[in-house]
C-alpha cells in the first residue's frame, strides 16, 4: 500500500470536496444576506432585518468550517505536493498569494462584524461590512479559479532555465479565458446551492406553519434566483465551458461523454454505462448531432473518441469521469425544472399551497451539493494524467520524500476529523433552523440570549464595561 | 530584490507571531487567567473578534513562500510533513472549538470546547517552537535538495538530526512561555477586574521565566551555529532587532513594574519582533541550512523563483498590504468604539 501518488490524490480531493461544502454555499448566501440587509436599511422593513439576522447566523457557521478546512489545501500544496510547487510556485504562488492578501484578510476581518455586529457597527457600516465579506469571497474564488484554470489551461508562462515555469505575463495569466468561464460557471452554482437552501428552509416553515412572513421571504428569494442561476449555469456558462473542454481538452470531452469511438454528427448520451474494456456505451438513450452542436455549433462537426488518443493521454478514470459529467448535467437540467415549476406557482399565488411542491424544494437541497461536486470531479478528472494539461503529469507533482504510510495516516486523521466537524455542523445547524428567525412582532436586533455565540457576545462587551 | 522577498517573508512571520502569539498564549492560559465560566468568556471575547485575521497571516505566508522561493516550500512542507498536517489539525480545532464552545447553553458543552482550546493551543505553540528550532538549527538536506526528518535520532543537533533534539526542545519551551507571557500582557490591556489582576501577576512571573529560557536558547544557540550569535551584530538589520529587543526589554519591565498596560504590551510586541529580526538576520542568506554539508544548504539566492515574476509580486504586494490594514483597522477602531461608547 505504498502508492504515494493514489493517497496524496485522494487526501486532496477528499479535504478539498469536503472543504468546498461550505464556501460555494456562503458565497451565494452573502449576497442574499446583502440583499435583505438592503431592504431593511431601504424600507425599514423588520421583516427583512430578521431574515438577514437569520441567514447571518447560517452563514457564521458555514464560513467557520469552509475557513478550518481551507487552511490545509493551501498547505497540501508543499506537503504532498512538492514536486509541482517547485515547478510551478513561481506563477500559482502569485494567485496564492494574492487570494490570502486581498480576500483572505478582508473576509476575516468582516465577517465576525456581519455576524455580530449589526449593534456596534450600526445599519450603514454593518451594511458595508456585508457587501465587503460577499466581495472577499467572490475574489478569493476568483483567485482560486484562476490557479486552478493554469493547470487546466496553462497561459501567460515560460520555461525558466531551471525547467520549472515562470511567470511571463501577469495579465494572460490572471485573464485566462478558461479561468473567466469557469469563475461565472462556478459562482452560478454557488448561487444555485444557496438558492435551494434558502427556498428548503421556507418551504420547512411553510409545511410546519411556523415563522410565516419568513418563510415567504425565502420562498420568493430563493426560487426566483433559483431559477435565474439554474438557467445561467446551463446557458451560457455550462454550455461556453463545454466549447473550451472541446477545443483544449478533447480526450477530457471523450472522456466525459463516454465518446470511445470519433466522427461526425456526435451524439450526446442522456443515459448509457461506459464499458471501457470493451470500449462502447452499453444501453446508450442518446441524440444524434447534438454533441457536435453542443462542442462546435455545428451538426456535421466531427468530435473525436477516445481511439484519437494514446491510452497513455486518456483521462485515468474514465468511467468516473463519465458519471460524474452526468450526474452534474441530469442534476442541472432537473434544477431549471423544478426552479421553473415554483416559480410559475408562485406567480399564479398557489405556491404556498402546492404541497407536493414544497415538499420537493424542501428536501432537493442537497442535490445542489452534489451537483457541483460531481462538476468539479469532472474538471479534476478530465485534466488526468496531467497535473498542469499538456505540461506536467500528475505522477511527477508528488513529494519524494514522503511516502504512501505518512499520506494514508494523515488522511485516516483528515477522515476522522472531519466526520467530527460534519456532525457537529449539522446539529448547529439543525438547533439554529429549529430556533428560527426572530418573530416577525419582536422589533430591532435580537437580544442575546444564552443559547448563542457567547463567544464574540455583545453581553460579554457589556459585562466588561459594567464592571469597569 | 531576493532580500526584499526575503524581508517581506520576515515581516510576514513576524506578524503571524506577534498576532497569533497572543492568540496562542491566552487560549493555553484560559483555566489560568479565568476562573469562572464568566472570566473565561472574557478572555475568549478578547481573543475572538481578530483571531481569524491573525491566522489569514501564515496563510499568506505559505502563498508569498510559494511564489517567491518555491524550492525551500516544495523541501520544507514536505520535510516536516508529519509535524505540519499536526500544526493544521490543532488550527483546526482551535478554530472550531472556539466556534462553537458558546453555542450551546451547556456547562459540560462549554467545558468541552474550551479544554479543546488550550489543548489545541498548547500544542501550537510547543510545534511552532519547534519549528523556528528547526529553522536555526537546519534540517539534514541532502545533495538533492530535499530532506525527510524523523522525529528524533540522536537528540544532537548535528549531522543527521530529527526534529526533536535538545536544541529545539529548548526553543519549543521558550515559545510556550513566552507566547503565554505575551498573551497575558497583551490581555492586561483587554480585560479588567479579576482577569486583569491576573494576568498581570502571570505576566511578570511568565517573562521572568521566558528571560531565563532565552539566555539559555541563546546560549545554546551559540554552541549550534556560532553564526547565530555573531552575524546579528554585524548586519545594519542586527543591530534594527537588537535595539528593538533592548526598547521592548525597558518598556515591559517599567510597564509590568508600573502596571501600565499599554506599555507592557509595546514591550512585549517589540521584544518578539526584535527576536524574529535577529533571528531572520541570523541564518540569512540560508533559509533552509544543512545540517550535513553546507553546501547543500537551499539559500535565498539559490531558492528564489524566476525575477520576472518576483518584480510582478512586488508590484501588487505592497497594495494588498495597505488594503489589509485598512480592514483591521475599521474592525479595530469600531470595537473600541462599541467598548466607549457603552461606558
Amino acid at each position: 500500500m505504498d502508492d504515494v501518488i493514489f493517497w496524496s490524490r485522494l487526501q486532496f480531493a477528499f479535504t478539498a470536496t469536503f472543504h468546498y461544502l461550505f464556501p460555494q454555499l456562503t458565497m451565494g448566501l452573502a449576497w442574499f444576506i446583502v440583499y435583505f440587509k438592503w431592504q431593511h436599511l431601504r424600507g425599514g422593513d423588520e421583516r427583512y432585518g430578521n431574515a438577514a439576522r437569520f441567514w447571518s447566523r447560517i452563514f457564521g457557521l458555514n464560513f467557520a468550517v469552509g475557513v478550518v478546512t481551507g487552511i490545509p489545501l493551501e498547505f497540501q500544496f508543499g506537503t504532498n505536493w512538492a514536486a509541482f510547487s517547485k515547478y510551478s510556485g513561481n506563477v500559482i504562488g502569485q494567485t496564492l498569494a494574492m487570494e490570502g492578501m486581498f480576500a483572505f484578510f478582508l473576509e476575516s476581518a468582516l465577517v465576525g462584524a456581519m455576524v455580530l455586529g449589526e449593534q456596534w457597527l450600526g445599519p450603514r457600516k454593518h451594511f458595508l461590512a456585508t457587501i465587503g465579506v460577499a466581495v472577499g469571497s467572490w475574489l478569493s474564488a476568483y483567485f482560486i479559479l484562476t490557479t486552478n484554470a493554469f493547470m487546466q489551461h496553462p497561459v501567460g508562462y515560460a520555461s525558466a532555465a531551471d525547467g520549472s515555469l515562470r511567470l511571463e505575463s501577469p495579465s494572460d495569466f490572471l485573464l485566462n479565458p478558461w479561468g473567466l468561464v469557469m469563475f461565472l460557471h462556478n459562482q452560478s452554482a454557488a448561487l444555485v446551492t444557496s438558492s435551494f437552501v434558502v427556498a428548503s428552509v421556507g418551504a420547512f416553515y411553510t409545511l410546519r406553519n411556523m415563522h410565516f412572513h419568513q418563510a415567504a421571504i425565502y420562498l420568493r428569494t430563493g426560487t426566483l434566483v433559483g431559477l435565474v442561476s439554474s438557467l445561467l449555469v446551463a446557458f451560457p456558462t455550462g454550455d461556453r465551458q463545454a466549447k473550451m473542454v472541446a477545443r483544449y481538452q478533447p480526450a477530457a470531452l471523450a472522456g466525459m461523454e463516454g465518446r470511445f469511438h470519433g466522427g461526425s454528427e456526435a451524439e450526446i448520451n442522456f443515459i448509457g454505462q461506459p464499458n471501457v474494456g470493451a470500449q462502447r456505451l452499453d444501453n446508450p438513450i442518446y441524440m444524434p448531432g447534438l454533441l457536435s452542436i453542443l462542442a462546435f455549433g455545428h451538426r456535421n462537426a466531427s468530435v473525436q473518441g477516445l481511439d484519437a488518443f494514446p491510452k497513455s493521454q486518456w483521462p485515468t478514470n474514465v468511467d468516473l469521469l463519465y458519471y460524474s459529467f452526468h450526474v452534474m448535467a441530469g442534476l442541472g437540467t432537473l434544477f431549471i425544472l423544478l426552479m421553473a415549476i415554483a416559480v410559475i406557482q408562485r406567480w399564479r399565488g398557489r405556491l404556498e399551497t402546492s404541497r407536493g411542491i414544497l415538499w420537493v424544494l424542501m428536501l432537493a437541497f442537497p442535490f445542489p451539493y452534489i451537483a457541483t461536486t460531481a462538476g468539479w470531479m469532472t474538471a479534476e478528472l478530465g485534466r488526468q494524467p496531467w497535473l498542469v494539461y499538456g505540461l506536467f503529469a500528475t505522477n511527477h507533482g508528488v513529494s519524494a520524500v514522503v511516502n504512501g504510510g505518512n499520506v494514508l495516516f494523515t488522511l485516516i486523521g483528515f477522515s476522522g476529523l472531519y466526520f467530527v466537524l460534519g456532525l457537529l455542523f449539522l446539529f448547529l445547524v439543525a438547533r439554529e433552523i429549529a430556533h428560527g428567525p426572530s418573530d416577525p412582532s419582536s422589533q430591532g436586533p435580537r437580544e442575546a440570549s444564552n443559547d448563542y455565540d457567547l463567544v464574540r457576545d455583545p453581553l460579554v462587551y457589556s459585562d466588561r464595561v459594567h464592571s469597569a | 530584490m531576493i532580500m526584499t522577498w526575503y524581508a517581506i517573508l520576515s515581516f510576514i512571520l513576524t506578524a503571524f507571531i506577534l498576532l497569533e502569539g497572543f492568540d496562542i498564549g491566552g487560549g493555553t492560559l484560559l483555566y489560568v487567567v479565568g476562573k469562572t465560566d464568566a472570566e473565561r468568556r472574557g478572555v475568549i471575547a478578547a481573543i475572538g473578534p481578530l483571531l481569524s485575521w491573525n491566522e489569514v497571516w501564515l496563510v499568506s505566508f505559505g502563498g508569498t513562500l510559494l511564489l517567491a522561493f518555491p524550492a525551500v516550500l516544495a523541501s520544507s512542507f514536505a520535510g516536516f510533513y508529519l509535524a505540519l498536517c499536526l500544526l493544521l489539525w490543532m488550527l483546526l480545532v482551535r478554530g472550531i472549538s472556539l466556534e462553537v464552545s458558546g453555542h450551546v447553553d451547556d456547562p459540560l458543552w462549554r467545558a468541552a470546547w474550551n479544554t479543546c482550546f488550550v489543548v489545541s493551543n498548547t500544542l501550537l505553540a510547543i510545534l511552532i517552537g519547534i519549528a523556528l528550532g528547526n529553522i536555526l538549527r537546519g534540517v539534514p538536506i541532502g545533495p538533492d535538495g530535499t530532506f525527510a526528518l524523523s522525529l528524533f535520532t540522536n537528540f544532537s543537533p548535528r549531522g543527521d538530526v530529527g526534529i526533536l533534539d535538545w536544541y529545539t526542545f529548548s526553543t519549543a519551551i521558550f515559545i510556550l512561555i513566552a507566547f503565554a507571557a505575551h498573551g497575558t500582557t497583551v490581555l492586561m490591556r483587554k480585560t479588567d477586574g479579576p482577569v486583569n489582576k491576573r494576568c498581570a501577576q502571570y505576566a511578570v512571573l511568565f517573562w521572568k521565566v521566558a528571560i531565563i529560557s532565552l539566555v539559555m536558547v541563546t546560549v545554546e544557540s551559540f554552541f549550534v551555529h556560532v553564526d547565530l550569535i555573531t552575524r546579528p551584530f554585524v548586519e545594519p538589520s542586527g543591530w534594527l532587532g537588537l535595539v528593538c529587543i533592548a526598547f521592548g526589554l525597558v518598556n515591559l519591565a517599567r510597564g509590568l513594574r508600573k502596571q501600565r498596560a499599554t506599555q507592557a504590551g509595546i514591550g512585549s510586541y517589540a521584544l518578539i519582533a526584535g527576536l524574529m529580526i535577529v533571528g531572520a538576520t541570523a541564518i540569512f542568506p540560508f533559509m533552509l541550512r544543512s545540517t550535513i554539508s553546507p553546501q547543500y544548504s537551499l539559500s535565498a539566492y539559490k531558492a528564489a523563483a524566476d525575477a520576472h515574476g518576483l518584480v510582478i509580486g512586488l508590484v501588487w504586494w505592497p497594495f494588498a498590504l495597505l488594503l489589509s490594514l485598512a480592514y483591521f483597522w475599521f474592525i479595530y477602531r469600531n470595537y473600541r468604539a462599541k467598548a466607549y461608547h457603552v461606558t
